[in-house]
């Protein structure tokens, strides 16, 4: 399977109806729309929220692509997204450059790191745990950089992009339909490759690594691919959330403000999912203002969620809440939505 | 330079006897501890409290380190259950998880009930010369501690029936099983081990410098980093790539630059973690 294309056999495994694998996505598309227009276009407040909510969604879904599809534990996304707004910022206040270059710029470094993380994990073939730590090291070197370099950064004082759209960092429904669009694009790339030989290659090599090389799959090649991909969405969110804010610091990509958030999200939507992430983002969103009144317990309350979601939802809780369902309504009345060939979902659930 | 690296070598010592708690539980079924800065923590403050009720420093310290241990077992007694129930491929990641929210609920009850909260253990005396070089008392007794502990560990580990059971259960749980060993007693035993071993860091280190409610997660990430550049599972490893650390993080930080030196630790680290896969004592 190294050559790119799907073998014509494996192909006709894949279920007849590709156009429905794209129906979760265009009804989120649809609610992403719809929804601020009934309901709080008019509430600056509630709109910022969601602009977090959704910026949280985009680092969740790059997350979600590197590790919940090839296994490779990234503990950088806030240092990747640092990456892309720092880029964006650096560029467009000192060398004055147009803001949409920085972000390109931000976009490609970021993927460039992600990439050059996961060659190295690859080549010295480190374990789940090993990569976690290298890109942990990674994170708090980053953070430490940018408290150090003042003079690009502005150290612990942040930095204010001077070039940020006015009329984005005043008119938050602009900046809410600009990350709405972005999450949608990360959501249609992540399933465009699901349904490649790519999607057959990273199911593989989660389930047995060995075996997938065995079989033929260059599991080095695929790991890279997706911890690019994943790394170059991180970057971007990171480059647009510091373009639509107009000011960032060092905190706002620090480990425990975003490394942490995203990888509840992602085990809350569920590993691998498509709209996991997405979901999870909004969840948490809710979550997270029902708690902005509840002061020092917000913590508490917080760590004794995460542990009452993992230890009764494992498998995430959309996916536990769905089996649930499904038990109850006998099997083809669900219809005939996007599913896997029924000899590899038996196999899963085994 | 020689009192840069004696310096560096009793930092080191601390890192190590962190390291040790992380490692030993990673051993025992692949579950990192999370959670784990914050016993440490747990204890600082028990310790505070003890003493701020007028109980001798001694006491107070024993209570404390008695405080992370019970917090360590009720952890493997609870949570961890479901955890080891699961192959060895979902761990990882819901043992991540759970220790990650129990890490959120220790530091949100201890920034509720005591925000300000914070040990330091101050051993007055004039400083003592070792090797010519002048050490604050603190810092003397914190490193003869540690020593002490860290050799007894390892007698431990490599004399006493007991811990050559733990040392079968890091090898092969299910061999160790063959032989009549309780996979799950030692389990438990090593988390009120390492709990302890936390309580016994929260001690030490604020001999040197005093342990804040808020220090919690920088501990659980010094123990990882420590824990990993040794080789998982491994106590003389932890020690060593502790001490190792240590010298290079005060070598860098007084030649360099303070601001550097963490970066060139944590350089240090991924380069060992590069160069060594497996860590310096791997297998």
């Amino acid at each position: 399977m190294t050559g790119g294309r799907l073998p014509a056999r494996l192909g006709n495994l894949v279920p007849v109806a590709r156009g429905r694998a794209f129906l979760p996505i265009l009804a989120a598309g649809v609610l992403v729309l719809v929804v601020p227009q009934v309901w709080f276009a008019d509430s600056e407040y509630t709109t910022s929220l969601a602009v977090q909510a959704l910026a949280f969604a985009g680092y969740a879904v790059g997350f979600n692509l590197i590790f919940g599809t090839t296994n490779q534990l990234f503990l950088c996304v806030g240092a990747l997204a640092g990456i892309g707004a720092y880029g964006t910022g650096i560029l467009s206040n000192h060398a004055s450059l147009p803001i949409w270059v920085g972000i390109v710029a931000g976009t490609i470094v970021a993927a460039a790191v992600g990439g050059l993380m996961s060659w190295v994990a690859v080549r010295r073939s480190l374990g789940v745990i090993f990569t976690g730590v290298l890109t942990l090291a990674f994170s708090f070197a980053f953070q430490d950089l940018l408290f150090g370099q003042q003079h690009l950064t502005g150290g612990s004082t942040g930095q204010t992009l001077t070039a940020a759209a006015a009329s984005l960092a005043d008119n938050q429904i602009g900046g809410y339909y600009l990350f709405g669009a972005v999450v949608i694009g990360f959501l249609i790339i992540f399933r465009l490759l699901q349904i490649s030989h790519f999607g057959w290659a990273f199911r593989a090599l989660r389930d047995d690594e060995l075996a997938a090389e065995l079989a033929g799959v260059n599991v080095a090649r695929y790991r890279i691919c997706a911890a690019v991909i994943g790394s170059a969405m991180i970057g971007l969110t990171g480059g647009l959330y510091a373009y639509s804010e107009g000011f960032i610091s060092p905190p706002t990509f620090a480990f425990d403000q975003v490394d942490v958030t995203v990888l509840v999200l992602v085990a809350f939507g569920g590993l691998g999912t498509l709209l996991g992430p997405l979901i999870a983002a909004v969840v948490f969103a809710f979550v997270d203002n029902a708690l902005v009144n509840s002061g020092q317990l917000r913590e508490l309350i917080y760590g004794a969620i995460i542990v009452v979601i993992f230890l009764g939802f494992r498998r995430g809780v959309p996916q536990t809440l769905g089996a649930i369902v499904r038990r109850f309504i006998p099997h083809d009345k669900v219809g005939t939505r996007w599913r896997l060939p029924l000899s590899v979902r038996q196999r899963e659930r085994s | 330079m020689k009192a840069v690296i004696l310096d560096g070598i009793i930092l080191g010592l601390g890192f190590g006897l962190l390291g040790v708690g992380m490692t030993l539980v990673y051993g025992l079924g692949g579950v990192l501890n999370l959670a784990y800065g914050e016993f440490a923590v747990l204890a600082a403050i028990v310790v505070a409290q003890a003493i701020s009720g007028g109980m001798p420093t001694v006491l107070a310290a024993v209570l404390g380190i008695l405080a992370a241990a019970t917090a360590g077992v009720l952890l493997d007694l609870s949570l961890m259950r479901p955890v080891y129930r699961q192959s060895t491929g979902h761990r990882v990641l819901l043992g991540l998880m759970l220790t990650l929210g129990l890490a959120f609920v220790i530091e949100g009850v201890l920034t509720w009930r005591d925000p300000l909260g914070g040990l330091t253990i101050s051993i007055g005396g004039k400083p003592i010369s070792i090797l010519g070089v002048p050490i604050a008392v603190g810092s003397v007794w914190a490193a003869l501690i540690t020593l002490a502990v860290g050799v007894v560990l390892l007698v431990f580990f490599a004399a006493t029936t007991f811990g050559r059971g733990v040392r079968s259960v890091i090898q092969d749980e299910l061999g160790a099983r063959l032989v009549g060993i309780s996979p799950s007693l030692v389990r438990t035993v090593i988390f009120g081990l390492s709990g302890a071993l936390a309580g016994l860091v929260a001690v030490t280190q604020s001999m040197t410098s005093p342990l804040t409610v808020s220090g919690g997660f920088n501990l659980t990430v010094y123990a990882l980093i420590v824990s990993v550049v040794g080789g998982l599972g491994s106590v003389a490893g932890a020690f060593l790539a502790g001490i190792l650390l240590g010298i290079v993080d005060d070598v860098s930080a007084r030649y360099i630059g303070s601001y550097i030196s963490d970066i060139v630790l944590l350089g240090a680290a991924a380069l060992t973690i590069l160069v060594r896969p497996r860590g310096l004592f791997g297998s």
